[in-house]
């Protein structure tokens, strides 16, 4: 690996320092004692994280938040897995086009995705439904999935399967006991990549999120724009510590470098 | 007694024919290779057998059953991939049973049939290893025992040595044919080592450019090669150019007495020696003079390249204890006629 020079390295320093500032800061507002945001000067303090608690919108957007992204997290695994073992070992007509449709969801801004399907569900009557909240966000999250499962793919020693075959597994039963837990990997952080995608998305939620379904970002949206207290930064301080640990989990089990940068 | 053949199978791949009219007969217990340099097809007819390619034209059959079509599970031949294919997941005991599993076998015997497969090749006390534990060695008698274990009536090998070095390849050598004595199965082995191929198996399938060129026992093969490409990529030999006649070749203006009963005179022939059947004499004293161009001593024996009249010939001596002529020196090579191998141009040989 080269070494970096001075300069290189003030520079790397005052990036990491620029963007991990603000979460520093949030994550110590949290813990201030006083009533407005501020740094904890005073002393330390657990009452914004106990109003988060009792604050029943919040638990109820939290609750709805998980669930939403362990849903569409798993039925985009549930796409995304015979989707990539389609586009990755056959040529049919429409492959290609089969996987721009996949990863487009990447490309389209979120803001266009929710007017569209905002549009879309007053036509059709669906709006503020939980299952159409958790499509959309399938929709958005699978190509995530798709990636590592392509990568993971890829990086598959096609012989393990003959071998399998010509022991006397049949196709289904070489998948299930030879092809899966060898892409194992790639499908778990695939998940845990499209569950913290879906838990932080908020710009298309806002369009397509009812009284009844608000998700965690959009309740924390909502609130901000009425009134700026600690608890927004105790609410933060959570979500950042709900998605450094499925990183971390994901770092320790398959390494992060890996998954995002696709090398094995 | 035929209990493996291959009648007339070829296999295309959109416009490339890797392999063309292929026929082949194998006997019960006997272990063939199928030799060539890379892209010739061997590997294709290997897949072929166990299913894993489907041929474009013709037959296979297995003990008088069509298996032309028959699914690579159906078939229950085992098979070892070059790269070994162990499953990473399982344990060296998992991946033996694997194909036991998929046959329903009772747990009992099961354990008992893994046993005895890990023991044949001396793997016993590292059934509770994973893959990645293994050396190269290991893993690769893993996959012979994984692929022996459903007891076969065929076993194929694909490029089962390439993998290891140079020692390895030989100790395995010895035990791959150890393992195929013993269990006595009928084993097909795809190598581009000419001397793999020579030294393990009972017939040798030489192809070139997806045919079939010759089957030969392997010192047939080596003493009696069909064309001059087999006499170069088996073992290392001398290559003259010249005319047949009568009694012998002409090369160069000089006749070199040589007998092959069925070629006619003025046809263009290639004659073939090998560098072992070359004799270093004094000069003058035998049928060919030149001088020693440089000699490598290779401990058992001595090589040498020596300018003559006719080209450049190789000669290997073995080494006697005695130091051979040295560089720059005259001398004379000799050799019986009866190892000059007359091998007649045709198109397919040129």
């Amino acid at each position: 690996m080269q070494k970096n020079g001075p300069v290189a390295l003030i520079f790397h320093v005052l990036v990491l320092t620029f963007v991990l500032a603000p979460l520093v800061i949030i994550c110590l507002v949290a813990f201030t004692p006083e009533n407005t945001l501020s740094l904890p000067t005073t002393g330390l303090s657990l009452r914004w994280f106990e109003a988060v608690f009792a604050h029943p919108d919040f638990m109820a957007s939290f609750w709805n938040s998980i669930w939403l992204a362990t849903f569409s997290a798993t039925l985009a695994v549930a796409f995304a897995v015979p989707a990539g073992l389609a586009i990755s070992r056959y040529t049919f007509p429409g492959r290609d086009f089969l996987n721009a449709l996949f990863l487009s969801p990447l490309i389209i801004p979120h803001l266009v995705l929710g007017v569209a399907f905002l549009r879309l569900f007053a036509l059709i009557g669906a709006t503020g439904s939980f299952a159409w909240l958790v499509a959309t966000h399938t929709i958005i999250v699978t190509p995530y999935v798709l990636r590592l499962v392509l990568a993971a793919l890829s990086g598959l020693d096609r012989s393990a399967e003959q071998a399998a075959r010509t022991l006397g597994a049949g196709e289904w039963t070489t998948f299930r006991r030879i092809t899966a837990p060898m892409i194992l990997p790639g499908i778990t952080g695939g998940w845990l990549l499209a569950f913290i995608n879906s838990f932080d998305e908020l710009t298309m939620s806002i369009f397509v999120t009812s009284p009844a379904t608000v998700t965690l970002p959009v309740r924390m949206y909502m609130y901000a724009t009425e009134s700026i207290d600690p608890m927004m930064a105790a609410v933060s301080a959570l979500m950042i510590a709900i998605t450094a640990a499925a990183m971390l989990v994901l770092d320790r089990a398959f390494g992060l470098d890996r998954i995002l940068v696709g090398q094995r | 007694m035929a209990f493996l053949t291959l009648e007339r199978v070829s296999k295309e791949f959109g416009t490339f024919t890797a392999v063309r009219d292929v026929n082949l007969t194998i006997d019960k217990g006997e272990f063939v290779s199928l030799l060539g340099p890379s892209g010739c097809g061997k590997t294709t007819t290997l897949q072929m057998i166990a299913g894993l390619v489907e041929p474009t034209q013709g037959r296979i059959s297995l003990d008088g059953h069509d298996i032309t079509h028959e699914k690579p599970n159906r078939r229950g031949l085992g098979v070892v991939f070059q790269s070994y294919a162990l499953f990473p997941h399982m344990t060296v005991a998992q991946n033996v049973a694997f194909g036991l599993e998929m046959r329903r076998v009772p747990q009992a015997e099961r354990t008992e049939r893994v046993r005895e497969a890990l023991s044949l090749v001396q793997l016993s006390s590292f059934a509770d290893r994973y893959p990645r534990q293994l050396s190269g060695g290991q893993r690769q008698r893993v996959a012979i025992a994984r692929a022996l274990v459903i007891a076969p009536p065929v076993l194929l090998l694909d490029e089962p040595l390439s993998n290891l070095d140079a020692k390895l390849r030989e100790e395995m050598q010895f035990e791959l044919r150890r393992i195929q004595r013993k269990v006595g199965t009928t084993t097909i082995m795809v190598t581009h080592d000419q001397a793999e191929a020579l030294s393990i198996s009972d017939r040798v399938v030489v192809m070139e450019d997806g045919r079939m060129t010759q089957v030969d026992a392997p010192y047939r093969l080596y003493e009696q090669p069909s064309n001059t490409f087999i006499s170069s990529f088996v073992g290392k030999t001398n290559l003259l150019a010249g005319t047949w006649r009568r009694s012998g070749a002409e090369i160069g203006g000089v006749l070199l007495e040589a007998s092959a009963p069925e070629i006619a005179a003025g046809t263009p022939v290639t004659l073939s020696i090998r560098p072992e059947k070359l004799l270093l004499r004094d000069a003058g004293a035998g049928r060919l003079d030149g001088r020693v161009a440089s000699r490598f001593f290779l401990g058992s024996q001595w090589l040498f390249t020596v300018e003559t009249s006719l080209g450049t010939m190789t000669v290997t001596i073995p080494n006697q204890g005695e130091e051979p002529p040295a560089e720059g020196s005259p001398v004379s090579l000799d050799w019986s006629p009866a190892n000059l191998r007359v091998i007649a141009d045709t198109a397919a040989a040129a």
